[in-house]
């Protein structure tokens, strides 16, 4: 049997009377991925930041490789976050720098990775999300699938061990969702474990090891993709469904 | 403005002497050993306001600007009798005598008339002239007055801080006095009819009815006692033994009458030489000498103001513990304090009050209170840039594992200094303007050569406008030069 890669214990997490996480425990195996659905609202978000503390829990455990994070100071942290990637839903590159740069920024600064080293690096990840033509780039001069290939890149130049998405596509012109899907179905098939946030439902069925329903502060359910698309067990789940697949 | 500047002089020689009274200065009298003090620098340095001729003015000697006059003639007198050299700084009346008592210069020497209100503060010497007070009017007007008397409904300027403005506020009815630092200033408002007569003594209005042929002089009849009509040396409260050397040397021009019979002459010669030629270009020198220091003082100020700004601003937003929250408390508290007083205040509050801990030169001081000054606003900017920058910026370069350091450096401030760089050129183009208020501590700023341009030259106005043009030129170079880096920087 595996050890889980993320352990999630009794999590909680509220903004000052909005509590938003009750109590979440679940956990992720290294290698696979799981999709989060729910409703707007619900706290997607809230979760995906907690497990690299952009957001400190409330209360409870949030346990990477073994260790538990929220006990670290804040070199470790930083350490930590090293080893999980994460894609915004608004892509959030640096307006000031080129692609290439963009994505040799951290293995310079932080890994202390030489510039040749880093640019090669860089070139390669551009190959692998197909932009290695708009290295010299600025974000603002790419369609949003390029800025969002190139976040990727971008994340993936740390060698992270997991990639969190917050939904990555829901700011995209639909002709550029696919794109950015099959850059995200490569890397689940190179076997990366992923926590992906959200409403492609396609995607979900088709790569997601696990989909977890959010809603109300608690995982809901926790289930295959296909028995959860095909007997969604708890209400919320269904009215949540009929409302998605209309 | 002038009454304002007179007031906040005045108030903050208040807060010097009271200073001076509440720290033991029985101990000072005790040990007074400012005589050999001065014998063991080797040097006296004179305090004077150089825009009084004949008692002191700017003359161009063998091609070079100098103060001379009659009072800088008894000055070299007493430092020769002495037997060290004299250095002569010039800087506003209104501050001759707080720079006096900070210790900025060891005497002062700038006609002035040993009042009762100011034999309190400081000591002087026996007289070493005695003259008398004329008004300068219009020459087309001059039937029109008599003297002091003939001015009813009508305005009498003087210099502001000095006897006459007091005297004649004193001993008129009915008549307006009406203040201003500078006497060119006083002679162009009167040349511009905005006042109807000028009260200074009698050899200043002698050199300036002898040198414009618009302006004629009457007698004032002032009731006068003598130590208002007359002129001695200053020297700092105590300095017993240097006052009783310098008497000696007073006593002796007076014995000898030198003022009438040589410094009198010699000062009006260099008047002659100073207006043969008051062409503006004759000047150049003077005006580029004034042009130099305003890009020195802003150029600095902006670079060290820079630096200060980005320390505030990342200590206003620290959050966290106890010495955060006292770090982020301090930093708003001097952004405040700095927006809610003058520059001018601060200017004179670091040149005489760390004056008296640590003797800076006046462009040093005015370098640094400008800084000072220039950090706080420009702290704001920074902040107000820092905050305009999308928080998903930080949190992507969190992510990546990115230090807050690293973030700040490498991703918020250049996307910062992008958004506020022209705010920034606003303040740097604002500074270019504003860099004039040092010439209040006597840095050879553009506006402070300008007033020597005028003083010397007589002629209120062409100096005016001619800095006009090279401040603009100056401001419009500089927007220029910020626009094009602007530009650049949207390339990118
Ligand atoms: N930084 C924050 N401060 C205060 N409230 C927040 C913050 N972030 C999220 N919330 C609140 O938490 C709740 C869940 O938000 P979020 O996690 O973004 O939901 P989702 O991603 O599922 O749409 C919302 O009510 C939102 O207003
Ligand atoms: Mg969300």
């Amino acid at each position: 049997m595996t050890k889980p890669i993320i352990e999630v214990k009794n999590l909680a997490k509220n903004f000052d009377k909005n509590v938003v996480l009750k109590d979440i425990t679940e956990q992720v195996d290294p290698g696979q991925v799981v999709v989060v659905i729910g409703p707007s609202g619900s706290g997607k978000s809230t979760f995906l930041r907690c497990l690299n503390l952009l957001e400190t829990p409330t209360s409870g455990q949030v346990s990477f490789d073994g260790q538990d994070l929220t006990t670290l100071d804040t070199k470790r942290v930083n350490a930590l976050r090293e080893e999980m990637g994460m894609v915004f839903q608004s892509f959030n590159l640096f307006p000031n720098m080129s692609v290439l740069e963009n994505i040799k920024l951290a293995p310079m600064k932080v890994k202390g990775m030489g510039n040749d080293e880093a640019t090669k690096l860089a070139h390669q990840l551009l190959q692998q999300v197909n932009l290695d033509d708009h290295a010299d780039a600025f974000p603002t001069s790419l369609s949003g699938g390029q800025a969002q290939r190139v976040a990727i890149a971008r994340a993936l130049a740390m060698n992270p061990k997991v990639m969190l998405f917050d939904e990555p596509t829901s700011a995209l012109d639909p002709e550029m969702v696919g794109e950015v899907l099959n850059v995200m179905q490569d890397l689940a098939a190179q076997g990366m474990t992923m926590v992906v946030v959200t409403h492609e439902m396609g995607f979900a069925k088709s790569v997601a090891d696990r989909v977890w329903f959010m809603d109300d502060g608690y995982i809901q359910e926790n289930s295959t993709p296909a028995d959860f698309f095909a007997h969604p067990k708890t209400d919320r789940a269904k009215d949540f469904l009929s409302k998605i697949l209309m | 403005m002038k009454k304002k500047l007179a007031f906040i002089f005045a108030l903050a020689f208040a807060l010097f002497i009271g200073w001076g009274a509440l720290t033991p200065t029985t101990a000072q009298a005790a040990t007074d050993d400012s005589l050999s003090q001065v014998q063991k620098k080797g040097k006296l340095v004179m305090g004077t306001s150089p825009d009084y001729p004949p008692y002191e003015f700017q003359a161009t000697v063998h091609g070079k600007s100098k103060i001379v006059g009659m009072d800088v003639a008894v000055g070299q007198k007493i430092a020769k009798d002495l037997g060290v050299k004299l250095v002569v700084k010039s800087m506003s009346f209104d501050s001759l005598l707080v720079a006096l008592q900070t210790g900025k210069v060891d005497m002062v020497i700038s006609g002035m008339n040993p009042t009762p209100a100011r034999k309190k503060n400081v000591d002087f010497t026996h007289l070493y002239y005695q003259g008398g007070y004329s008004i300068v009017v219009n020459k087309s007007e001059k039937g029109l007055y008599k003297d002091k008397d003939s001015f009813k409904g009508k305005t009498i300027g003087a210099q502001t801080g000095s006897t006459m403005f007091n005297e004649t506020k004193k001993q008129t009815t009915g008549t307006k006095v009406k203040g201003m630092t500078s006497v060119s200033d006083l002679i162009l408002a009167l040349q511009s009819h905005k006042i109807d007569g000028v009260a200074m003594e009698k050899p200043s209005a002698q050199a300036y009815v002898a040198n414009n042929k618009q302006l004629a002089m009457i007698p004032s009849h002032f009731d006068l006692s003598s130590s208002d009509t007359s002129a001695a040396v200053a020297f700092k409260k105590g300095s017993t033994s240097l006052v009783n050397a310098a008497n000696k040397s007073v006593d002796q021009i007076r014995k000898q009458n030198l003022v009438n019979k040589k410094y009198l002459p010699a000062a009006g010669k260099h008047l002659k030489t100073n207006t043969v030629n008051t062409s503006m270009w004759h000047y150049w020198k003077a005006f580029l000498t004034g042009v130099k220091y305003t890009l020195i003082i802003t150029v600095c100020s902006v670079f060290f103001g820079f630096i200060l700004g980005v320390i505030l601003s990342l200590a206003r937003m620290a959050h966290g513990g106890v010495l955060k929250t006292g770090l982020r408390w301090l930093a708003t508290a001097y952004v405040e304090f700095i927006r809610g007083t003058p520059m001018m205040v601060q200017v004179m509050f670091v040149y005489f009050g760390l004056g008296l801990i640590v003797n800076l030169p006046a462009l040093t001081s005015g370098i640094i209170a400008i800084s000072l000054n220039s950090g706080a606003y420009i702290a704001e900017y920074i902040r107000g840039g820092i905050n305009s920058v999308d928080e998903g910026q930080t949190e992507a370069a969190r992510s990546l594992g990115l230090t807050s350091a690293s973030t700040l450096r490498y991703v918020v401030l250049p996307q910062a200094l992008k958004n506020i760089w022209p705010s920034l050129g606003n303040e740097f183009i604002t500074l270019i303007k504003d860099s004039s208020i040092v010439s209040i501590i006597g840095v050879s700023e553009l506006i402070f050569q300008s007033n020597i341009v005028r003083s010397d030259t007589y002629r209120g106005v062409a100096p005016i406008a001619v800095i006009m043009v090279l401040y603009f030129i100056m401001t419009f170079t500089a927007s220029r030069i910020l626009n094009y880096f602007e530009r650049r920087m949207q390339h990118d």
